[in-house]
């Protein structure tokens, strides 16, 4: 074993602790790239140094901290609505992009959407408790052929529905499921991005209304999402 | 698995609740704030010792998760260790940054403020033992060990600082964390020496 990897291998306590200063860590981080007998003990070693916060004495934060917090969460959730609803206004109407698409491609695709409509069926159930509506998705089976999912709609059709996806496969490398919202024909963002985990299950809550809205439809897209979705749903979420 | 409302979110684990906050819903984000937000706070006060800097730290580093410039990956460990790595991380940029050593060392600030939770719930009893099963680890250590693990770990000094404060070299130093460190791991786990 060269020199060079003990000097390494003497800073792993130190790297998990926070004690090198910024220019050793990451010359640190670049050796553990490649070097698999400092990783090892790193991971051996985080045991110890990810259970120092639990030995800390509880101390409650000042409610205010949760206040100030969530009134700043609260009002950026507003401007991406906002921000949505500018993009609703500028967004093509999805129905007048369907020609664009090739023949063969939309034939297929409408024979897939009504097949697995078929087969699923739509499922609504009014659940009194909660005074929230569940609709069951209708999806792209031959994309995400263990697929489902639902949306739960609070009652009259007001903000903070979500989606539940599971099944769905991985949307690609620097790709996330970005969620959009039809009305009249137009399909809008709805302001909300998800990825999902090893399952293929995930979620997102939809910050603006949907009254008045024809369905809720989900696109693979690049990660940030877009203003327009670039190809078919692979689920969609049929309210009216 | 349909999911309903608020009440709902409650039955999440963590790693599913992170999907929901990254889909940008604030009521997630809330829940995770109720979640963790008090270890995160109590962690950043241990550190710089005054309660507005720690609020501060706090409120910087939820937020960063809200507008997702930092993302959850499940390979990273559970979403609590990987929150209170992110106050950690911040709170030592602060402590290196704005010289809240000084202001800590110089302050009366200190036990007299700490309030602990009020309420003692199941998982709160279950945290408690924890923090006590850690703290009896530290305190099997070697004094000099346990020591250059606490200024480096709560107090935020680099391995430089803490050999100019014990006027010791880096390298035993830095053999003190990894040697403090590894009999921890063993303490902790059960491993034999």
């Amino acid at each position: 074993m060269s020199r060079g990897h003990e000097d390494y291998e003497e800073n792993v306590g130190a790297y998990l602790l926070g004690a090198l200063p910024e220019l050793e860590a990451e010359v640190f981080e670049k050796h553990l790239e490649n070097c698999a007998s400092c990783r090892r003990e790193l991971d051996q070693l985080r045991v110890a140094s990810e259970a120092l916060p639990r030995a800390v004495e509880p101390v409650a934060p000042p409610p205010e901290l949760k206040e100030s917090l969530m009134a700043t969460v609260w009002a950026e959730a507003g401007e991406q609505r906002e921000e949505a609803e500018k993009r609703r206004r500028t967004a093509p109407r999805f129905l007048e992009r369907l020609p664009r698409l090739s023949p063969a491609f939309a034939a297929a695709a409408a024979v897939c959407v009504l097949a697995i409509g078929v087969g699923l069926g739509i499922g609504v159930a009014n659940l009194g408790g909660s005074g929230s509506k569940t609709v069951a998705a209708l999806v792209d089976h031959t994309r995400a052929p263990s697929g489902s999912a639902s949306l739960d709609v609070p009652s009259g059709g007001g903000k903070g529905a979500l989606l539940t996806v599971q099944g769905l496969p991985d949307p690609g490398a620097g790709k996330v499921y970005e969620v959009w919202v039809q009305r009249d024909g137009t399909l809008q963002p709805a302001g909300a991005l998800f990825s999902v985990g090893s399952g293929g299950s995930g979620s997102a809550g939809i910050p603006g209304s949907l009254k008045g809205a024809d369905a809720v439809a989900v696109t693979a897209e690049r990660d940030g999402g877009t203003l327009k979705p670039t190809q078919m749903p692979v689920l969609t979420v049929k309210l009216s | 698995m349909p999911l309903k409302q608020t009440k709902d979110l409650t039955r999440l684990a963590d790693e599913e609740l992170m999907h929901v906050v990254q889909g940008g819903d604030p009521r997630a984000f809330e829940m995770l704030y109720d979640r963790h937000g008090g270890a995160a706070f109590s962690l950043a006060y241990r550190m710089v010792g005054t309660r507005a800097v720690a609020e501060d730290i706090v409120q910087e580093a939820f937020l960063s998760i809200w507008r997702s410039k930092v993302r959850y990956e499940r390979a990273r460990g559970s979403v609590r260790t990987w929150v209170l790595g992110i106050v950690h991380h911040r709170t030592i940029d602060a402590l290196r940054r704005n010289l809240v050593h000084e202001r800590r060392r110089a302050s009366a600030e200190g036990l007299e403020e700490r309030h602990e939770a009020p309420e003692l719930t199941d998982v709160e009893a279950v945290r408690r033992e924890e923090a006590r099963e850690v703290r009896a680890a530290l305190s099997t250590l070697p004094g000099e060990q346990s020591r250059v693990i606490e200024l480096a770990y709560y107090g935020g000094f680099t391995h430089t600082q803490i050999a100019q404060m014990l006027g010791e070299p880096v390298g035993t130093i830095k053999g003190r964390m990894r040697l403090g460190l590894e009999k921890m791991r063993k303490e902790m786990t059960g491993a034999v020496a």
